[in-house]
């Protein structure tokens, strides 16, 4: 027999155990309560929002790894003609997240996907690799809604293998795989911990959003506000409420030019949050004079200066060119409340540079 | 309860003699007209509505460790091809009866005297892709079982282990399998309509009402399209001492379901597993048979332009690109499976090289269009996200006349075979 149903029929005191209870029920339905009407196409102040707690933190080949978790939560995933919502489903316990960043420069690269397995006195429990998802209050992460089985000691096991997306620098030397093996003591009391912040009716679904978590010893997913960005900032614009950040370094020879190059890059970020928006198709069209003299691909690159953007190396920039970003594919990472009607129809930016 | 293929023994054999009421048709006596290549069971095999070959539907791999430290023996060769040849005679070799192959890791020939010649290639496996780390499979050999009918691969089982003495009313021959080798591992599966969703209680985190009740696999979509596999002569090795002979890769996935069917759609489900032309157009009913013989993947466009446009790439659609002359390079023979109580699957593909495999397979990796567009390592490309693979191993599957303990270059020591087999 299926080992969940087991304990589901004995009755336990796990969280499944008690599946269909009234009062289980009422917590879970206050956690997950009716999305505000009118959402606007732009980044909103959820219903609420809930904190979390770190079981531990590790380190191995040139990597650290936090163990984070919270509550069980809805999310969205996306498709190219809308999104689909994730319900919480009755076996959900927690929303785990394996947070995972370079030990030296503290960046979190979203092209690492974690593999999340859970066992139980060697029992296999679960096993999934989690979403790449962007939260207010925990920026850019990776997580999902794990099935546990009640009180215990788990031991989750985070893998992670090589980079897939171009990295320069220091970022570019590590390319290691590694396990991070965490004991993981859940109780349902130290879940109800967590603290869970409504946010009041009139504000709920209005533009805005709930500030990052203040999260001590772990790194942010923030890139640089525009004054301490790299390079020579030339324009700031907005996209499906997106912000664009627009830098050109003098200096191509690390992403693939020479020294006489020029690197035109583009930082998108959440507004509000500053959270990096990993995992666009972007491309771009430089003109001058009504000559076009580049067009294509702008590059996800993760840059230990940059962190994560786009970017292509050009001959020159000149004051005056016309640059043209085309957003191909919105971000492909699932959202949590807030985000979800965010960076989905995103136009094309026409810019003076 | 769980089934009877997965729990094996002889309790469970006769349980399914019980329940199963079926005549299997014996083998004939002579054995001469068995084809050279093992892995020719096409002919044997029935076809659907549209052409495709229907794979039989229950499956048991054993692992085998020789016994014998050193050289191979004249001894236990012969053992080994009598016991194979017993259940021969008991099954006829269809897929009502018994369709098997006997294959053998590059383990095994590293350990007799000599080199591999080089028509073979069958490197040791290693790891596929950036993002896994798989456990290496080096058994010294491995049978591959195959039927319609549990009782039929059970009772092989049994009789290959010197269990039966008689197995579908033939006498069974004193020599095992067992004697000249220990079975290390033993994996089991099944595919077919219905097959995944009679067996979803044997596993965690199978959504069994989300499954379809006619899925031939746990994913939900048909597979093996006529035209989305090999040729038997595409896979067979065609010149030196293994002429005839294939090679095969197994590795053992595990799937995660409830991210496949709890929280994505069936958009999703259809534009990851074939490609998003496809869920748009719905061009897939069901699980897929109104596709009839092929995948329809010339519908698809290339992964770089839907990796860009629309951030998603399909499986199938990763795979359209790894074809020469038009056709692909690896036959799969794979079948799903709940060993360890979790919903896996056994992906055994055949081919000519070793090497087509791992081209199939760096195709999947997606790895070009992770670095040039919104797909990710494993999010949006293709069925990634679902997959951990757990183990890969590399086996040759020599030509019938060579299946028992071959030597590791036939060609130097071909009249001793040729005496052997006569």
């Amino acid at each position: 027999m299926h080992r969940r149903n087991a304990l589901r029929m004995i009755g336990g005191t796990s969280l499944v155990g008690l599946a269909g209870c009234t009062g289980l029920f009422e917590t879970r339905s206050a956690r997950a309560p009716p999305l505000p009407e009118n959402r606007p196409d732009a980044v909103y102040y959820p219903t609420h929002y809930e904190g979390m707690k770190m079981p531990g933190m590790k380190e191995q080949s040139g990597y650290k790894c936090a163990l984070t978790y919270s509550y069980a939560h809805r999310f969205w995933l996306m498709k190219p003609n809308g999104i689909t919502k994730v319900d919480i489903q009755p076996d959900d316990s927690v929303h785990l997240m394996p947070i995972v960043w370079d030990a030296e420069t503290g960046i979190i690269p979203p092209d690492i996907n974690p593999q999340v397995e859970i066992t139980r006195g060697g029992e296999s429990v679960d096993q999934f690799a989690p979403w790449p998802m962007l939260s207010q209050p925990m920026g850019f992460h990776f997580g999902d809604n794990a099935q546990l089985q009640g009180d215990g000691t788990y031991t989750v096991d985070v893998s992670i293998g090589g980079p897939s997306t171009r990295r320069t620098g220091s970022l570019a030397e590590n390319q290691g795989n590694a396990t991070f093996s965490f004991d993981f003591e859940f109780s349902e009391s130290a879940l109800n911990e967590i603290s869970y912040t409504d946010i009041p009716e009139d504000k709920e679904g209005t533009k805005g959003a709930v500030e990052l978590m203040d999260m001590q010893m772990l790194p942010s997913s923030q890139v640089p506000t525009p004054e301490a960005l790299s390079g020579d900032v030339r324009v700031t614009a907005t996209s499906g409420d997106a912000k664009f950040v627009v830098t050109v370094l003098d200096d191509a020879s690390r992403f693939g030019g020479d020294s006489n190059q020029r690197y035109l890059a583009v930082s998108p970020r959440t507004p509000h949050n500053r959270t990096m928006l990993p995992m666009m198709s972007l491309s771009g069209e430089l003109r001058r004079n009504g000559a076009s003299v580049f067009d294509g691909i702008l590059q996800a690159t993760i840059d230990p200066e940059l962190q994560y953007h786009y970017g292509a190396v050009v001959s020159d920039v000149q004051s005056g060119d016309e640059f043209t970003i085309t957003v191909e594919s919105p971000p492909q990472t699932a959202r949590h409340e807030g985000y979800e009607t965010a960076f989905v129809n995103m136009p094309e930016l026409q810019l003076s540079l | 309860m769980k089934s009877a293929v997965a729990i094996g023994g002889a309790t469970a054999f006769s349980a399914c003699l019980g329940r199963e009421e079926v005549d299997v048709p014996t083998g004939p006596d002579d054995l001469s007209s068995h084809p050279e290549r093992q892995h020719a069971w096409n002919d044997v095999l029935p076809t659907d509505d549209h052409g495709n070959v229907v794979a039989p539907r229950h499956r048991v791999l054993l692992y085998l460790n020789y016994r014998h430290r050193g050289q191979r023996t004249e001894e236990d060769r012969a053992m080994t091809e009598t016991a194979l040849e017993g259940v021969e005679h008991a099954y006829q070799r269809s897929g009502n009866g018994l369709l098997m192959t006997m294959s053998y890791s590059r383990a095994y020939f590293d350990r007799l005297d000599g080199a591999l010649p080089q028509s073979v290639d069958l490197p040791r496996p290693e790891a596929l892709a950036p993002f896994e780390d798989p456990e290496l499979d080096t058994p010294d050999a491995v049978v591959h079982l195959a039927s319609n009918h549990a009782q039929v691969v059970l009772g092989t089982e049994e009789a290959l282990k010197g269990n039966q003495s008689v197995l579908n009313g033939v006498d069974q021959p004193d020599a095992s399998l067992t004697d000249v080798f220990e079975v290390v591992d033993r994996r089991t599966g099944f595919i077919g309509d219905g097959l995944p969703t009679e067996n979803a209680d044997d596993a965690e985190g199978v959504p069994a009402d989300k499954v379809p009740e006619d899925a031939p696999l746990f994913m939900g979509f048909k597979s093996g399209f006529e035209k989305n596999q090999a040729s038997e002569d595409r896979i067979t090795i065609q010149s030196g001492p293994f002429a005839s002979g294939t090679t095969q890769h197994i590795s053992k996935l595990q799937l995660n379901l409830n991210q496949w069917y709890n929280q994505d759609d069936r958009w999703q489900r259809e534009a990851k597993m074939f490609c998003p032309y496809h869920a748009e157009n719905d061009v897939i009913e069901g699980t897929g048979d109104n596709l009839g013989d092929s995948s329809k993947i010339d519908d698809c466009g290339p992964t770089t332009e839907t990796a860009r446009e629309m951030g998603v790439v399909g499986h199938a659609q990763k795979s359209a690109a790894v074809r020469e002359n038009d056709q692909p390079l690896i036959l799969r023979r794979d079948f799903d499976s709940t060993d360890g109580g979790q919903a896996g699957l056994h992906f055994l593909a055949l081919q000519r090289e070793i090497g087509d495999f791992v081209k199939t397979r760096e195709a999947m990796n997606g790895t070009d269009v992770a670095e040039q567009s919104a797909v990710g390592q494993r999010n949006n490309n293709g069925i990634l996200q679902y997959i951990r693979t757990e183990s890969r191993g590399n086996y040759l599957v020599p030509p019938r006349s060579l299946r028992a303990l071959p030597p590791v270059n036939p060609s130097s020591d071909r009249q001793e075979v040729g005496d052997a087999s006569s």
